[in-house]
């Protein structure tokens, strides 16, 4: 019965100094981190703090090398209008070789000033005035929870003050949050509250929340506490509001709505310009593809009147010849000049008008003919070949394609042979003198020439300017010509030509009179 | 007619008693919250500032009684409310005292303001303490020689024992009173 007695008081009091030493271990745990914070911060070095009403703490920090034995140092203090009494001194050893001096007060003064001072070996090491209900330095809060509102972007933080009776109202906290793979972070504070809302985080975010706290200066004050123990919750992802969803949805359907009806409303328009309809001869020619299946000439000899007039390009068959116009040559010595003609009319009407010009061209033109035609008459001779050079007249060249040198060549021969060779089969048909009017339609070897003007040309022969095209001498008297293709193929070496009406758009009362008309006829 | 006089003359009675007896009828809201202790003592703080940074005409014509400042949280656990509200109401009326006599020593205009607004503070302190319904404690004439005061000779001592004093023992008299748990619960 003893023996069972003693095991059981043995075993308590086993259980009694294991929670005794962790009691002592976790609190020097705790003093050791409020008291390396306090090295950190503080610049004195008697460094004091009380974590509560209780308990008051003052320590400083020595190398163990130098730091020598307790009993050489002395721990003093005073209170105001009080007696000196001494604090009893223990040391702890900490990281860096170094030892903490440690004075442990259990029933502190507060309210009333207090004078410190440490000897060592009778010389004054460490001196200090100070308020111990100014010096707090709590644990952090404890119990932090983090949960979600119910709405995006935030959170809701609670936690459980350090206790200090009647003083929840002085205690200021500090939250700090940030992402937890951000070393940034935000920090709110809070006043004599437990909770705070964290608002406008980012959504499916994890995130890490601590919190400490400080009293608030007015009736105590201190330093702030370590950082509680972080928690970390991850915030919601981020909804779609269905008021917006149905908002869009609605605005796009009208939105669509709209461009349909404007583009049934364009149907026509836009319709022309994406699928353009290609044209067709139909309209213009109207049976050609319904009644004669296409064939064009059974069309064109079945059709008559009421037909458009085609220009003369659809029908010929050979490619319109550029026309160039070659600057005036002076006339025969007998010729009156006719740009002095022309400059005098023109100085005689100052405003006369193109057409005025031309009509003053026009005239003095016939008149010249009709005298020319009257010198022939009475004495036939062929002006000088120089004088060929010499023509008051508009040269109008027909240049076909340009030909190769072989044609050019010929070409050239061709225009220097003298008009009785190429018209040596017709003399006495055609003309009584070479300066009987008549109409010749040359055509390249190529066949690419068509004259439509009736014109004079003299027996002389000229040199043409410029190789590789075909020169005619043209003159607009007024007389209409039918004329055909002249000769035979053997006349002309080469070429086709073409028979053609030709009527001059001159008026019939500016028509100078005419002495003949030839035809010219194509034997081919 | 008679009637009627006879309501004018009661309505004029009604009108002279709550004239003439404002406290009858209606009770004294607490005052309980914590930032009005918080501004006096702001204001105390203020005064002792600018009565540290004064060299001349501003010192006490003679030592003076104030109020032990000391607090040891387990003795003032250990005290019931009456003592603690005599206490605190013997230490406002030592500092009064000893505030009357620090007036007419006091020549510069801006500290005889700071002492001004100090002593109405300490007026409307007592106001407050009577609001949580403390009794009404008037100091015994000899409480100058008792224990629990000390002797200052020195306004910068006087006026930082005031500020020491609000922050303490009165404090911590209004953060527990009766008054105020009950509007907490």
């Amino acid at each position: 019965m003893t023996c069972d007695h003693l095991r059981r008081l043995f075993a308590l009091f086993l259980m009694f100094c294991g929670a005794g030493t962790a009691f002592l271990v976790q609190g020097s745990r705790d003093f050791e981190k409020k008291a390396m914070m306090l090295l950190k911060e503080k610049p004195q070095n008697l460094k004091c703090f009380t974590g509560g009403m209780n308990e008051f703490t003052c320590f400083w920090e020595e190398d163990e090398e130098r730091a020598g034995s307790l009993d050489q140092y002395t721990f003093t203090y005073v209170y105001r209008n009080g007696n000196n009494q001494t604090c009893p001194l223990t040391t702890m050893p900490v990281e860096g070789a170094k030892l903490l001096f440690i004075c442990h007060l259990n029933r502190p003064q507060m309210f009333v000033e207090m004078d410190i001072k440490v000897h060592r070996e009778g010389r004054l090491i460490h001196n200090r005035s100070l308020f111990i209900e100014l010096v707090f330095l709590l644990d952090p809060p404890t119990n932090v929870t983090v949960s979600h509102t119910g709405q995006q972007g935030q959170l809701n933080v609670t936690w459980v003050p350090p206790p200090l009776k009647y003083r929840d109202d002085s205690m200021m906290f500090e939250v700090i949050y940030a992402p937890a793979d951000s070393h940034l972070g935000q920090v709110e504070v809070a006043r004599a509250s437990s909770l705070m809302i964290l608002r406008d985080l980012q959504y499916s975010t994890k995130y890490k929340v601590q919190v400490r706290v400080k009293l608030d200066g007015i009736v105590f004050n201190g330093y702030w506490s370590a950082w509680s123990e972080p928690v970390f919750i991850e915030t919601l992802p981020a909804e779609i509001d269905p008021l917006i969803v149905s908002l869009t949805v609605i605005i796009s359907f009208i939105l669509l709505v709209l461009v349909l009806v404007s583009l049934l409303s364009h149907y026509r328009f836009l319709l022309k310009k994406v699928w353009p309809i290609i044209p067709t001869p139909d309209g213009k020619f109207k049976g050609l593809f319904t009644v004669y299946g296409g064939d064009f000439q059974e069309w064109l000899g079945n059709t008559s009147g009421g037909l458009w007039l085609t220009p003369a390009f659809i029908y010929s068959e050979e490619c319109p010849s550029p026309l160039e116009v070659l600057s005036e040559l002076s006339i025969c010595p007998s010729l009156p000049p006719k740009a002095s003609e022309v400059s005098t009319t023109t100085t005689n009407k100052d405003k006369d008008t193109k057409t005025g010009l031309g009509e003053s061209e026009t005239t003095s033109q016939e008149h010249w003919l009709l005298d020319r035609l009257r010198a022939f008459q009475q004495d036939p001779q062929p002006c000088s070949q120089s004088s060929m050079l010499e023509s008051q007249d508009t040269y109008v060249t027909l240049s076909g394609k340009r030909q190769s040198e072989d044609d050019h060549v010929e070409d050239t021969l061709e225009e220097t042979l003298p008009l009785e060779v190429l018209f040596a089969s017709r003399k006495t048909a055609m003309c009584e003198s070479h300066s009987d009017l008549g109409s010749v339609q040359q055509s390249s070897g190529s066949g690419q020439l068509s004259s439509q003007s009736s014109f004079e040309y003299t027996n002389n022969v000229w040199t043409p300017s410029a190789p590789g095209y075909t020169y005619m001498a043209v003159a607009d008297s007024g007389v209409s010509m039918d004329y055909s293709p002249m000769s035979r193929v053997d006349d002309i070496p080469k070429g086709v030509i073409y028979a053609n009406d030709y009527k001059n758009e001159i008026p019939a009362h500016r028509r100078p009179l005419l002495l003949r008309q030839y035809r010219i006829h194509d034997d081919r | 007619m008679l009637r009627k006089t006879g309501k004018g003359l009661f309505a004029l009675l009604l009108i002279v008693l709550e004239w003439t007896c404002p406290g009858l009828l209606s009770p004294v809201r607490p005052i309980c919250d914590p930032r009005v202790l918080k501004h006096f003592i702001q204001e105390a703080q203020d005064a002792e500032v600018a009565m540290r940074s004064c060299r001349e005409g501003c010192g006490l014509s003679q030592t003076v009684s104030v109020p032990q400042t000391t607090v040891n949280y387990d003795d003032w656990e250990k005290k019931d409310g009456l003592e603690k509200a005599q206490e605190v109401q013997t230490g406002l009326w030592l500092l009064q005292q000893a505030l009357d006599l620090l007036g007419p020593s006091v020549t510069n205009t801006a500290l005889n303001n700071h002492i001004d607004n100090t002593v109405r503070n300490l007026v409307s302190i007592n106001a407050v303490l009577h609001s949580l319904n403390f009794q009404e404690y008037t100091p015994p004439t000899n409480v100058t020689s008792l224990d629990g005061t000390w002797r200052v000779s020195s306004a910068t001592e006087l006026l930082q024992v005031h500020v020491n004093f609000l922050r303490g023992k009165v404090g911590l008299l209004l953060s527990g009173a009766p008054a105020c748990q009950h509007n907490v619960s």
